[in-house]
């Protein structure tokens, strides 16, 4: 179609109403998204408790931040609580490997393992409070059973971490599940019976044919998980309020939260979250080029 | 079809225009002209309860409309926060004493004193003074000066023992006008802490602790605090200080009165004080609603007393204020009388077993009644009149300082370290968040 053709009157109020349509997204991500954005960019160059009118103080804010040893631990627990992303794509690829086949009851597990995904976290994170909870909680009374004394998960320093951790993989199973699964269904069936015609095995059969085809999902999962991860907050917030045992247990987003309503540092709150902002986009985009360098395709 | 397309774009428009106005939209409903009043605040059921007969009575007899905004206890600040950044302030709402410096020195509240004190809606003389004075500031200090909010409660904690377990043991009840001193604590503490059922595994305690809340009536009795008094020196290393955070750390590693290690922030020991496994643990009037259901019989006493000999604890509270820019300032004033000092909402309130009364003949009526539990209520007015004071974070321009102390105090109570090394080291670093926060407070 050339530009010079004329248009016809249907084709403008088409135009129009398409317009319109387009115009919601985009207003919504100016006012929502994009002004919020600068807004905090410039809110980190100033002294701002979040009530007043900010005042300019340049990169004070993030001279501070890294001399601030809650920040950089808070960094660190973020950082060691992704250790649960490639745990908890594993798992979901065996679930899904096991789910894919045809057996009796694979709707109900498909259920039990999707339902943690659709409960509210905040729901999620009371009960696995309780069930953390060093005496009468679930797991150390199932630990008791094998005669394992379980330890305070949640006062410990040593596993408050790993707990959080357990809750998250379980928590974020039945969502990779079902996405491993749909990627299973649509690999061709003829390539795995071309395999085992050669003699393949069925663990060479996995590993240079399942996991190739499922790999965009895998990508789309970790990145996925690294930007949720990195912004971990709710279940920290309700299972450890005061950022866990000597701060063990504080994400990135629990301090920036705290620093701007509990501690009027909205300024301050505003360049960690620039930083953080940043460290995903960095991440993210490492992310895609070394996925450019995997990539091929079947045809 | 040809009917829809039109359809689509209005669709479309008025979904867009929502999106505009939907962040910026008037509070709608008003007749023109008509008073209309925003109360903001925060509670449970029962508060909410008596908050909305209060507001409807005050409605009615004074011609006035009030929108009421009710959020969850976590939701409040930021949701308040967020109205305030939006310069969308509620006429009246909930603050904390810790918020009164920020929010006067930026001009959210207003100074209520004029209108409070030619008020007859209220009579000051007739509200505790710990609760009024809590928000007052004179610019420096809090505590003194002009009134920015009146108290929605005052709430005094105390301490309070199992008397079933005392009897069944044996042991002589607690005078109810003699604390304890820390040894006679620990003695019986220990008398208590036994194997009832022969197992061979504890099933009773004297007592079980959490540190944020319940060391300061230990370290305040026996002579230590928080800060100096003009508030611009954290005084944690004080000798007086180290030993009463190491008698507290003690009580579990020495003593062995407490139930296991690390229980400092669980929930464990409340439990297992309503279980009735515990001798001795506190008692706020938040709690008296859910006590009255305990299956074993109990009463307050003061908090064990230090070197001094004299009993400490805090008072919490929480205060209504109004909006600087109010456009009814009188009438929001008289909301806040209304609220603080409603017969029927207080009555209301202290039936439902929340708080205290506001007002003191009411609270002394209700003191006098030994019948119903606890019968020592008349400990409660004691703190409030007498010993109790601010939690030492609520006073200063924000609380990181006093926060700090907590977040890594888990090696003292687990006996890894002793009180004195951990806050010669803590000191420093609460010294710098002090200096912070006075700084942006435009003190010191």
């Amino acid at each position: 179609m050339s530009m010079t053709m004329r248009r016809s009157r249907l084709h403008r109020k088409e135009h129009l109403a398409a317009l319109l349509f387009v115009a919601i997204p985009v207003i919504g991500f100016l006012l929502f998204t994009l002004f919020p954005l600068l807004f905090s960019v410039y809110a980190s160059f100033t002294n701002w408790n979040g009530i007043s009118s900010p005042k300019f103080k340049g990169i004070d804010n993030y001279v501070k931040m890294f001399e601030d040893r809650y920040f950089l631990k808070s960094l660190w627990n973020t950082l060691y609580m992704m250790i649960g992303i490639p745990v908890g794509l594993a798992i979901s690829l065996a679930l899904a490997l096991a789910l894919n086949r045809k057996m009796r009851g694979t709707t109900f597990f498909r259920t039990v393992y999707y339902l943690p995904v659709i409960s509210s976290i905040a729901a999620v994170a009371i009960l696995w409070q309780w069930a953390f909870n060093g005496d009468f909680g679930l797991i150390n009374q199932g630990l008791s059973l094998v005669g394992i004394d379980g330890p305070n998960w949640l006062q410990d320093t040593s596993t408050v971490k790993p707990a959080l951790i357990i809750m998250a993989v379980w928590k974020g199973l039945g969502y990779s599940m079902l996405l491993y699964l749909a990627a299973l269904q649509s690999v061709p069936r003829y390539l795995y019976e071309a395999a085992s015609l050669d003699g393949a095995s069925p663990w060479q059969q996995f590993r240079h044919i399942t996991i190739p085809m499922v790999r965009p999902v895998t990508f789309f999962l970790i990145v996925t998980s690294i930007i949720g991860g990195s912004q971990i907050f709710v279940e920290i917030n309700i299972m450890t309020p005061t950022g866990g045992p000597e701060f063990e247990s504080a994400s990135i987003v629990w301090y920036i939260w705290q620093k701007a309503f509990d501690n009027l540092q909205m300024g301050y709150a505003s360049a960690m979250s620039v930083v953080l902002g940043l460290l995903v986009f960095i991440i993210t985009f490492i992310q895609f080029r070394l996925n450019r360098r995997n990539q091929f395709s079947i045809d | 079809m040809k009917k829809s397309r039109p359809m689509a774009a209005t669709l479309a428009f008025v979904a867009a225009a929502g999106l505009m106005l939907g962040g910026c939209s008037a509070p709608t409903g008003a007749e023109a002209g008509e008073k209309k009043l925003t109360f903001m605040f925060r509670g449970g059921e029962d508060e909410k309860k008596a908050y909305e007969q209060a507001v409807s009575q005050f409605e009615k007899d004074n011609g006035v409309d009030v929108d009421i905004i009710v959020t969850t206890a976590d939701q409040y600040t930021t949701k308040l926060k967020a109205a305030i950044a939006g310069k969308q302030v509620p006429d009246v709402f909930y603050i904390g004493p810790g918020d009164v410096q920020a929010y006067v020195q930026n001009g959210i509240v207003k100074d209520i004193t004029e209108y409070v004190e030619k008020s007859d809606t209220i009579d000051l003389d007739n509200i505790w003074e710990y609760g009024v004075d809590s928000y007052r500031f004179d610019g420096k200090l809090t505590g003194q000066g002009a009134i920015y909010a009146l108290p929605k409660d005052v709430g005094p904690f105390s301490f309070g023992y199992n008397k079933t377990m005392f009897e069944k043991a044996g042991i002589p009840l607690p005078d109810k006008d003699k604390p304890y001193t820390f040894d006679q604590f620990v003695d019986i503490s220990k008398k208590l802490t036994a194997d009832t059922n022969g197992d061979g595994s504890l099933d009773q305690w004297g007592t079980g602790l959490n540190v944020q809340w319940n060391l300061q009536p230990f370290v305040w009795s026996n002579g230590g605090d928080w800060l100096n008094e003009d508030r611009t020196k954290v005084t944690v290393d004080t000798p007086e200080f180290a030993e009463t955070l190491q008698w507290f750390a003690d009580l579990q590693n020495v003593h062995g009165v407490t139930p296991s290690v690390a229980e400092a922030q669980t929930l464990d020991t409340y439990q297992r004080w309503m279980k009735g496994e515990i001798g001795f643990f506190p008692i706020a009037p938040w709690d008296l609603s859910t006590y009255q259901k305990l299956g074993f019989d109990w009463d307050v006493i003061p908090y064990p007393a230090g070197k001094t000999g004299k009993p400490a604890t805090w008072t919490g509270t929480l205060g209504i204020a109004v909006s600087e820019n109010t456009q009814h300032p009188e009438d929001a004033v008289k909301l806040v009388e209304f609220l603080t000092a409603n017969k029927e909402a207080q009555e209301s309130l202290v039936k439902a077993g929340i708080q205290i009364p506001n007002l003191k003949d009411m609270a002394e009526t209700w003191a006098a009644d030994t019948t119903t539990k606890p019968a020592n209520k008349a400990e409660f007015l004691e703190i409030v009149k007498d010993y109790g004071r601010a939690l030492p974070g609520g006073n200063t321009y924000n609380a990181e300082w006093y926060d700090e102390l907590f977040t890594n105090i888990q090696p003292v109570l687990d006996g890894k370290q002793t009180a004195k090394d951990y806050l010669k080291e803590a000191q420093p670093r609460m010294q710098q968040f002090l200096d912070a926060a006075n700084q942006q407070a435009g003190i010191g």
